[in-house]
């Protein structure tokens, strides 16, 4: 009642296109994820063509790679490669990890890996490491407090590493939440309706609706489905849009 | 202006010097704390002065004070000229006699506090973590509880016991709270020890996590507040009863 078919249809033209827009902001982030598994299978195949087993020195590397682009994707606050444990001969573990700090400065994380010593020292069950592991596909972990190495509220973008087939590990960029934010808030104010972002477990990644902060679990919905296919969905008067080629939804207050 | 003069005592109060002895202490405890935990290990070499100085955000000369300190305690010791350098040292004497040294450190009311601290804190942490938890969300704090109560030295019982209360804060997806609690964390951990290489203080502990896990995941806000808060509260009592019988 009072609105026009023309002006429904304006709607959902707007709100496909940011989810478009949103799943592109991602995309770039990918992009540095997938730039970074190349350099990564490349060298891994190169030390294991000249017949050794690869070591953490190796991975050395990739650090102008890594370097460069946390100086050119704006979003990106940390990015490097998780070895599989196992994979490396000096070492039981480790990340190849650089993050930008708040001086602009790109420094190396330090973690220290030992079970004797820290209660922090398996990684493996974090999601942004089993995900990619267990599906064989890339994956956003989060949004979570990173306490192994931001101690930030972030997204974690991360693809599977092999080497002749078999899982090496995992490249991944880290996204702190307040820089996703500020990057995708113009787009959901765009929207007639009070709008926020979920992940596949509904947890808010970003909002413009008060009633809905992130870091809430927005409950009800099957994201998780709704994310395995394209088409918008609805659920007691929301409206559900995938983002395309993310697994995030946008939400819509009815 | 009438503003300035009523408030005058505490603007005096935020632009006096920050107090230097409590710096030195915040070095003493945490490196001595990593020394304890065997962060550090027995005979490794400190890094040179100016750059310990630079990670741990103090100057050389707070600096200086704190290594006096820890040679003092005999945990570190300082060799000059060429290969020279402060190298860790743990004392003879055995762990637990170390630690009870520590805590001897502290007074009843310090422990009170910090109890309070960590109770607020974990509280807190376990009532957000309730209204925000999704079933997966839960899975590390599980483990966690897991290998608790099966860790076999006091040590690595600690650090499970930090850990617990560190992934809680994080479940309440609050990256204020994980630091605070990880701060924390880092100050009561190597004490901890103290009480945790009791088997039936371990098992009290780790029943208590499990309940509030169970609280967390049924979205019982206020169960799992105040079961955190009382699993805090025991342990500090128990640290506070070690202290009085030193």
């Amino acid at each position: 009642m009072g609105v026009s078919p023309g002006l429904a249809t304006l709607d959902t033209e707007t709100e496909t296109w940011v989810a478009s827009q949103v799943g592109g902001a991602l995309e770039a982030v990918f992009e540095t994820v997938a730039a970074t598994r190349a350099d990564t299978e490349a060298l891994l195949d190169r030390v294991t063509a000249r017949g050794r087993p690869p070591a953490s020195a190796d991975l050395a590397a990739l650090r102008p790679g890594l370097h460069q682009r946390l100086r050119l994707e704006d979003l990106v606050s940390g990015v490097g490669f998780v070895a599989a444990p196992g994979l490396l001969t000096d070492v039981p573990a480790w990340l190849e990890w650089w993050q930008s700090a708040a001086d602009g400065d790109v420094r190396p994380l330090l973690l220290d890996l030992d079970p004797g010593h820290s209660a922090y020292s398996d990684y493996t069950h974090w999601d942004w490491f089993a995900l990619p592991r267990d599906t064989g596909r890339r994956a956003v972990a989060g949004p979570y407090v990173d306490y192994l190495c931001s101690d930030e509220y972030s997204l974690t973008l991360s693809e599977p590493v092999l080497i002749q087939g078999r899982f090496a590990g995992v490249a991944a960029a880290d996204v702190y939440l307040r820089h996703f934010e500020a990057a995708v808030l113009p787009l959901l104010r765009r929207l007639s309706r009070p709008a926020h972002l979920v992940n596949a477990r509904g947890r808010v990644a970003a909002s413009a609706d008060p009633a809905h902060l992130a870091g809430s679990l927005t409950r009800g919905p099957d994201f998780g489905g709704l994310l395995t296919g394209t088409a918008p969905g609805a659920y007691d008067g929301l409206r559900l849009v995938p983002c395309h080629g993310v697994p995030l939804v946008l939400v819509l207050a009815g | 202006m009438r503003q300035y003069e009523t408030d005058s005592g505490a603007r005096k109060a935020v632009f006096s010097p920050v107090d230097n002895r409590a710096r030195v202490d915040a070095v003493v405890h945490r490196l001595g704390d990593a020394i304890e935990l065997g962060l550090l290990a027995d005979g490794e070499q400190l890094p040179g002065e100016t750059e310990l100085a630079g990670q741990l955000g103090v100057s050389t000369v707070t600096l200086r004070e704190a290594l006096m300190a820890l040679r003092q305690r005999g945990l570190v010791t300082t060799r000059r000229g060429r290969g020279g350098g402060s190298f860790v040292s743990l004392p003879e004497v055995p762990a637990d006699d170390r630690l009870r040294a520590r805590l001897r450190g502290w007074s009843t009311e310090e422990l009170r506090d910090l109890g309070d601290h960590w109770a607020a804190l974990s509280g807190a942490a376990a009532r957000l973590a309730a209204q925000r938890t999704a079933p997966e969300d839960l899975d590390p704090l599980r483990r966690t509880a897991e290998e608790l109560a099966r860790a076999a030295d006091a040590p690595a019982r600690s650090r499970l016991y930090g850990r617990f209360h560190v992934e809680l804060a994080a479940a309440a997806q609050s990256a204020r709270l994980t630091r605070e609690q990880v701060a924390l964390q880092s100050e009561v951990g190597a004490l901890m020890c103290l009480v945790l290489a009791d088997d039936a203080c371990r098992e009290e502990v780790a029943e208590c996590h499990r309940a509030v896990i169970s609280a967390v995941q049924d979205g019982a806000h206020e169960t799992a507040g105040t079961l955190a808060e009382r699993c805090v509260r025991e342990s500090a009592a128990r640290l506070v009863a070690v202290r009085l019988s030193l």
